[in-house]
């Protein structure tokens, strides 16, 4: 008992630090965000109360945003998921070469966003990108993959899924590989087909690992700015326009109260979305799948 | 022994370094100047060690692109940081940072100011107030073929009608050749085409302290600005600055609205197809002629603690002997052109610069952004409006009726 209570002090130089660095600035933001604060006019700094955030509710831009960024976030992380899940079953294969292939599907993750971005927004030019090229080759002309808002969306949501397809691999793949093989093998012994198998028994132990890499990825593409910023900068129009870039337009206008409220909303959002997902993942399933 | 040895060698590299390598820094006099990432960074930093020779001061640069230019200079500001002795500004930002800046106006008394193109003086005040030099005189001007308008018998376009038939008659999509590149993305550019065409005929981004663009004259503008975009490359819609110039140097464009600080690259035989083959006049007129200014300034923090050693610099980089440098220096997407008009004048210059000549005169007529505090978020509201009406999402009437509505907002109104 006594070891016990002596064990919580250990915790206290943990929690001052979280303290520290996440609770003090979040305070700081939030006190911040009741404010009217424009930094071309210090002396006129004024305790405007919820008002930034009932602005921000009436706002249709700011409604807007939050529908891009939703429609960012799901398409970049089902197509990551869906390939990263492809990938990782592809490599659990007992077939050699695949895994010296391991690297070479790791590299994007350790580009760095803006240049990664900055690459594609070469490959993606109109007139002498090399991915026109070789479309227009094929007689397949040069679509404006940055300029039509429509595919400017589907552009930003592949260079997220090529930047972190390699995450979601390697998370699944990571919980394959420590799959029990003496389940396989039963299953193979019963009859059980390669479908069945992966539907009654991989699916099963690999649910909460890939809800666990599906969230994970849901908060970081929510929160995605570097990609779209490089590549569209919001453009064409609104079409790309997501909550982050707003931020970072409120940021950069010197509209201290403004910006602040937008990343608290945005916190609040990527929380509830967090909340939603963990409902499913915890939810009871019927015994038996 | 040996650590007497050790420590003398030390003291007598530590004595020369100081005495023979560095001998200005030794009196302490530093700067700190935030400074536009890119190639106007360049040419500064190529000529840097020459003041820093010449006068002891030791000028350490932290550039930024332009996107993050006036943020970190706002915060730096505002906050009283103190962290920029010097700042090179774009025009625009003098009235929202005047409060922060050193007033300028009893100095220049001592600058041979008529040298100075006097628009360009303009660029740096703010209500009667001087707040920063004028380092780098930007102004939009015409680019054309002279090559393609010869072949065709036209002459080059003086109103924005004359314009619009000459982009018509240039324009061949089949063969890859286009009448005119302006950008029609969300960049800034865009915003400013649209502006300057609306300038032209009568109307005002404010006027009497609201939004005035929607108008009869803003949007015959905006009507001529959407008719120019049928004759350009097909994917202007993701233009930005350099890509008007690709478009130019590699021949695919007969013209272009574009900055003059663009124009050099267009001139360089190493990267463009087209040099020795461009002229340069001012832009379209309708009602009026009203090539919009942009100049970028040097200027002083209030707050700084070496204002003299301050001056000096913005002295020395505003002054003919940096601007005559800045002439023969190469440039890939952007130039430093001089405000002085000995510079723009002299013959070196003008064999140098086939534009200097179109770049004085539009210059002298030049017409400048509203002088606001608030101008900069008029201008953001402006550049995502007008995103928005190129990319289909709004009608011009509409565009113009929000561009207008959110100027008010800003303003106040």
């Amino acid at each position: 008992m006594a070891i016990g209570s002596a064990g919580r002090w250990f915790l206290l130089p943990g929690l001052v630090f979280l303290f520290a660095i996440d609770l003090i600035p979040l305070v700081y933001s939030a006190w911040i965000s009741l404010y009217n604060w424009w930094l071309i006019r210090p002396r006129d700094i004024r305790f405007v109360g919820l008002a930034n955030y009932l602005r921000l509710g009436h706002d249709p831009e700011f409604i807007r945003a939050v529908v891009v960024t939703t429609l960012f976030t799901s398409g970049a992380v089902v197509v990551e998921f869906l390939i990263g899940l492809g990938l990782a079953l592809l490599f659990a294969q007992p077939f050699r070469f695949l895994r010296r292939l391991r690297v070479l599907i790791l590299l994007p993750l350790f580009v760095v966003p803006v240049v990664g971005a900055t690459m594609w927004r070469v490959i993606f030019h109109p007139e002498v990108g090399v991915l026109n090229y070789y479309l227009n080759a094929l007689g397949l002309g040069r679509p404006p993959w940055l300029s039509d808002p429509t595919l400017a969306l589907v552009s930003i949501t592949l260079v997220d899924a090529w930047r972190t397809i390699p995450f979601m691999f390697l998370v699944i793949y990571a919980g394959l590989e420590v799959l029990p093989g003496e389940l396989f093998e039963a299953a193979a012994v019963d009859g059980a087909s390669g479908w069945q198998s992966f539907r009654y028994i991989t699916v099963p132990l690999l649910t909460y690992i890939m809800l666990l890499a599906v969230l994970i990825r849901a908060m970081d593409a929510f929160r995605e700015f570097d990609i779209i910023f490089v590549l569209t900068g919001g453009g064409p129009g609104t079409a790309t326009q997501t909550v982050q870039i707003l931020n970072y337009r409120a940021f950069g206008l010197g509209h201290m109260g403004e910006a602040n409220a937008i990343g608290l909303v945005t916190l609040g959002l990527v929380a509830l979305m967090c909340w939603a997902l963990m409902r499913l993942i915890l939810r009871p399933r019927p015994a038996g799948g | 022994m040996t650590r007497t040895r050790i420590v003398a060698t030390v003291l007598v590299i530590l004595a020369l370094t100081l005495s023979l390598g560095m001998p200005a820094f030794s009196q302490g006099k530093s700067l700190t100047l935030s400074m536009l990432a890119g190639y106007k960074e360049d040419v500064l930093r190529a000529n840097l060690p020459e003041f820093e020779k010449k006068t002891g001061i030791k000028v350490v640069v932290d550039a930024a692109p332009f996107g993050d230019l006036y943020k970190k200079q706002l915060l730096s500001l505002s906050t009283g940081g103190g962290r920029y002795d010097v700042l090179f500004m774009d025009e625009p930002w003098v009235p929202p940072f005047s409060e922060f800046l050193l007033p300028l106006t009893e100095r220049m008394k001592t600058l041979d100011v008529a040298d100075f193109i006097p628009t360009t003086v303009a660029s740096g005040a703010f209500q009667g107030t001087q707040y920063a030099i004028p380092v780098d005189p930007n102004v939009q001007l015409l680019v054309y073929r002279k090559d393609l308008f010869e072949a065709k018998g036209l002459k080059p376009p003086a109103t924005w009608d004359e314009l619009l038939a000459a982009a018509k008659a240039l324009h061949d999509p089949a063969k890859e050749k286009y009448g005119i590149a302006v950008t029609a993305s969300s960049d800034i550019q865009t915003a400013l085409y649209m502006l300057l065409a609306q300038w032209s005929y009568g109307a005002e981004l404010v006027e009497g302290g609201r939004g005035s663009l929607n108008s009869a004259a803003g949007r015959k503008g905006g009507e001529v600005f959407l008719e120019l975009l049928k004759f350009t490359p097909p994917n202007v819609r993701s233009y930005n600055f350099a890509d008007v110039n690709k478009a130019i140097q590699l021949g695919q464009a007969a013209m272009a609205i574009q900055w003059a600080s663009g124009a050099k690259p267009m001139e360089d035989k190493t990267k463009s197809t087209v040099a020795g083959k461009l002229g340069y006049t001012r832009v379209p007129k309708a009602v009026r002629q009203t090539p919009m200014r942009g100049v970028w300034t040097i200027a002083i923090a209030k707050n700084s603690a070496n204002q003299d050693a301050a001056w000096q610099f913005a002295t020395w980089l505003s002054g003919k002997e940096f601007g005559q440098f800045a002439v023969t220096y190469p440039s890939a997407t952007s130039a430093i052109h001089s405000p002085r008009v000995s510079v723009l004048k002299d013959p070196s210059t003008r064999a140098a610069l086939p534009y200097a000549e179109a770049l004085l005169d539009s210059l002298q007529i030049t017409k400048e952004r509203p002088r606001l505090r608030e101008y900069a978020d008029i201008q953001e509201n402006l550049r995502v409006t007008t995103g928005k009406l190129t990319a289909g999402e709004l009608t011009l009437d509409a565009a113009l009726k929000e561009i207008d509505a959110g100027t008010n907002r800003i303003l106040g109104k």
